[in-house]
């Protein structure tokens, strides 16, 4: 299921909150635990029991760990290598067979068939957030859950279930047991996912179509293909952080506080900034648990340089089975690396160059993202820096016009300018505004999706 | 925010999806919509099978937002949205000056036009005169009211194409029509002619025939509706456009009837005008009861040829002026007829064949198959 469709607004939703609000305290858990399996059964029904599986796994080696933890240090790290092992061979083997199938095959002699399983959906985010769990109680960062509720409630919790942030238990912890509701909470929740459905619903879907236009182009001009890049570009980001705000803002309707997950990447100033403003959930685990403990930056240039090599080409290959995400993920290592040498200091001097550089490698970059294969990035690439020979076609122009308002909105929106000026109205017109635009917000994102021709789930395959 | 604010808004989301929730629990379903000339989805029967099959998911979630309490409404909204931000379109309909909406024509493969030309050709040495003609649409006649740069491909090309290669003879309806492009030749509303265009390429086929055009003087127009809304209004959401006129320009002869042939082997008799027809939804069926895989017109003119039409559902309303030169016309829609051509003109001792085809429907791999 998904946030942006009828069926979680109208139905699933309403179910869910007023139950949630009805029982005593002490069974709300319970309920969230159970409307969490349904909202991830729904569709894909057997894949109810791979999160059951993952539950029970990470729940008892969690109690494990921790029984074990500060007298037999020997057994509490034979219980994280196992769990953290079976964790990553479950999202290897759903999520990357077919890949390394098709890849092994390429070798003579061998043949190995595809298997075509449908991706179990946010497993990359669940397994993620799972299996950090062990490791903490490890590590001493947080206490073992015992409550089986609880922790099943935490793994499932369906607002950052399929697309982030990535929620690490230790940031949860202590919300799993009371959490206080109030109608300012409530409030407050019910604003930030209003502003993520309409991110998702007014503004990503919109410009996506304009995208969708360019990635089937047989043929690209110069001012076709940046048009089609600056458009997923902006369809990706809102898409994305709408995603979070609202995960961000129904967990604040059930009581939870999740962390951030995106602050206006593209006013990033450089390829370092723009991710810690992207994805920052994902970016912070990846610290946490692969950078950090590889090494870091303590152990001189070359070891660091390598260690962000690691990293960026795991980060690449989370974002799906294909390689041109391990090549996309390997892109920003080796800006990060150039920066880290040299060129940060360089662009400290020259801000607005800065932010133009830190806009194009995002914008290009983004092409062998979403492109489907390296011939495919060739050509549009190609056609962006020129070598289709076609400065512009009056097709060209027809979709810039149609598109110039919601361009215009979507880049202004993109930035902190919206809310510094909505800050600047008097506090008392506030009250007024903020229902105001909320009411229509919902409406209007209610009629796209009455009439959603086009609705997509761009994180099928993370 | 304030208090109060805080408490308006936990109110105002809190009716917004509980309202919904319990407003499309309580009205009933519907089973057709009528702006969107579509069946709507009901409530998709349960069983374990479809629900591990995805099946029930995919079901339940058309039926809630086909059943959403005040769907059209909704769905005008959202048109008019789009129009806001300047896009001129929505759901590929184009919003045109004097309320025409436009669907713009997208040029076939050129394999695809090859094999449905040599599909046509197969017919060549059926031992009857066998002629093609494709109708361009109202996307080529009315091409410049699109905006600049929208893409929407030359019709006249693919016809040129299509009877460069065809061994069929030719007729020209591409001229007829143009001649004409400032009359009412074809709906608003609708991707269909007028009878009135419907006429003009009569009268290009009579007269490629040798047989004598019928006068304009000798029409007798008769308004049957002033309220049709068609195909086009349906999927653009445009739901305030006028609604176009319809009429018949020449009187059903006496004793002329239409007797149509479903597949499962069943027949029903109807005229050739179906006044009942005017007060549903879908209007246009009022010329011969709309799409079948096979009718055919007795047209009460005695001693006369009969004429054999392959054709989409642009002949519905052409076939009025076909009725004095011709004692049957047979009608086959080839997206839903199995049986052999060939076989057909032998039995049914045809005397002349005729494809009657827009040229978007030509060239679309479903239509014409084996012959």
């Amino acid at each position: 299921m998904v946030f942006s469709s009828i069926l979680f607004l109208f139905v699933y939703l309403p179910v869910v909150l007023a139950v949630y609000y009805v029982v005593p305290a002490r069974y709300r858990n319970l309920w969230l635990f159970i409307v969490n399996l349904v909202f991830y059964g729904w569709g894909e029904p057997v894949y109810i029991l791979l999160m059951a599986f993952s539950i029970v796994l990470n729940y008892t080696a969690g109690l494990l760990i921790a029984r074990y933890r500060l007298r037999e240090d020997k057994k509490a790290r034979a219980v994280l290598t196992v769990n953290t092992v079976v964790n990553l061979a479950l999202l290897v083997f759903f999520k990357y067979f077919d890949l390394l199938a098709a890849t092994l095959s390429r070798i003579p002699g061998i043949s190995i068939p595809a298997l075509g399983l449908t991706l179990p959906i946010g497993i990359s985010f669940y397994t993620f957030q799972t299996m950090s769990y062990p490791i903490d109680v490890y590590r001493g960062d947080t206490e073992e859950q015992k409550n089986f509720t609880r922790f099943g409630t935490f793994v499932a919790l369906f607002p950052q279930l399929i697309a982030g942030p990535i929620v690490r238990y230790k940031d949860v912890s202590s919300q799993l047991g009371a959490r206080r509701l109030s109608a300012e909470k409530f409030s407050s929740g019910v604003q930030r996912f209003t502003v993520g459905l309409g991110k998702k619903v007014l503004i990503a879907n919109n410009i996506g179509a304009l995208w969708d236009v360019y990635a089937a182009a047989p043929e690209l001009s110069f001012a076709g293909a940046w048009l089609g890049a600056i458009a997923f570009s902006l369809q990706l980001y809102f898409d994305f952080s709408g995603y979070s705000d609202m995960a961000i803002g129904l967990g604040r309707m059930l009581g939870f506080e999740f962390p951030e997950n995106f602050n206006y990447p593209y006013i990033a100033k450089s390829v370092t900034e723009f991710w810690r403003r992207w994805h920052i959930s994902l970016g912070t685990w990846f610290r946490d648990y692969l950078y950090i403990p590889l090494g870091g930056n303590r152990r001189g240039l070359s070891r660091q340089i390598l260690n962000i090599l690691i990293v960026w080409a795991l980060t690449g290959l989370w974002h799906g089975a294909n390689w041109t995400f391990l090549l996309w993920g390997l892109y920003y290592a080796v800006f990060l690396i150039l920066e880290k040498v040299f060129l940060l200091k360089k662009l400290e001097k020259l801000p607005v160059l800065a932010h133009i550089y830190a806009l194009l490698v995002a914008v290009v970059g983004w092409m062998l993202f979403q492109l489907n294969s390296v011939g495919e990035v060739a050509r549009y690439w190609g056609a962006m820096f020129g070598a289709g020979g076609v400065a512009a076609t009056a097709a060209d122009a027809f979709h810039a016009r149609s598109y110039a308002v919601i361009l215009l909105i979507a880049s202004v929106a993109a930035t902190p300018l919206p809310k510094m000026l909505f800050r600047r109205i008097p506090q008392r017109l506030r009250n007024v505004l903020t229902p105001v635009l909320v009411a229509l917000c919902l409406v209007i994102s209610t009629a796209y999706l009455v009439d959603a021709t086009y609705n997509p789930f761009l994180y099928f395959r993370f | 925010m304030s208090k109060t604010t805080n408490r308006i808004i936990t109110a105002l989301f809190s009716v917004f999806i509980g309202g919904f929730f319990v407003l499309n629990l309580l009205l009933p379903d519907k089973t057709f919509s009528e702006k969107e000339n579509r069946q709507l989805q009901t409530l998709p029967k349960f069983s374990f099978s479809s629900l591990f099959s995805g099946s029930f998911a995919t079901r339940f979630e058309s039926y809630c937002s086909d059943q959403f309490a005040g769907r059209d409404v909704w769905i005008e909204t959202k048109a008019g949205a789009e129009l806001m931000q300047g896009k001129q379109q929505n759901n590929g309909v184009f919003l045109c000056a004097g309320d025409r909406l436009f669907e713009p024509f997208t040029a076939p493969e050129t394999n695809t036009l090859t094999r449905a030309v040599q599909a046509a050709d197969s017919l060549s040495d059926a031992g009857v005169p066998v002629s093609l003609a494709l109708i361009p649409t109202a996307a080529q006649l009315y091409a410049e009211i699109l905006p600049d740069g929208a893409e929407n491909d030359d019709q006249k090309s693919v016809i040129d194409s299509a009877y460069s290669q065809t061994a069929l003879s030719t007729i020209d309806l591409f001229s007829a029509l143009t001649a004409h492009a400032g009359e009412y030749i074809f709906y608003r509303t609708d991707h269909h002619w007028t009878s009135l265009g419907a006429y003009y390429a009569a009268n290009a086929l009579r007269s490629s025939w040798g047989l004598p055009e019928i006068d304009k003087a000798a029409l007798t127009p008769e308004t049957v509706s002033d309220s049709f809304c068609g195909t086009l209004y349906s999927s653009s959401g445009f739901f305030w456009v006028a609604p176009d006129k319809m009429e018949t320009l020449i009187a059903a002869p006496e004793s002329s009837s239409v007797t149509r042939y479903e597949t499962n082997g069943t027949e029903q008799t109807l005229p050739l005008y179906n006044y009942d027809k005017l007060t549903i939804k879908d209007k246009y069926t009022f010329f011969l009861g709309g799409n079948i895989p096979r009718a055919v017109v007795e047209t009460g003119t005695e001693d006369a040829p009969s004429l054999l039409i392959l054709r989409d559902s642009y002949a519905d309303s052409l076939v009025p002026f076909m009725m004095d030169a011709f004692s049957e016309i047979h009608l086959i829609d080839l997206r839903y007829y199995t049986g052999s051509v060939r076989d057909y003109i032998a039995e049914n001792a045809v005397d002349r064949v005729l494809l009657l085809y827009s040229t978007d429907n030509f060239c679309s791999d479903s239509s014409l198959r084996i012959f």
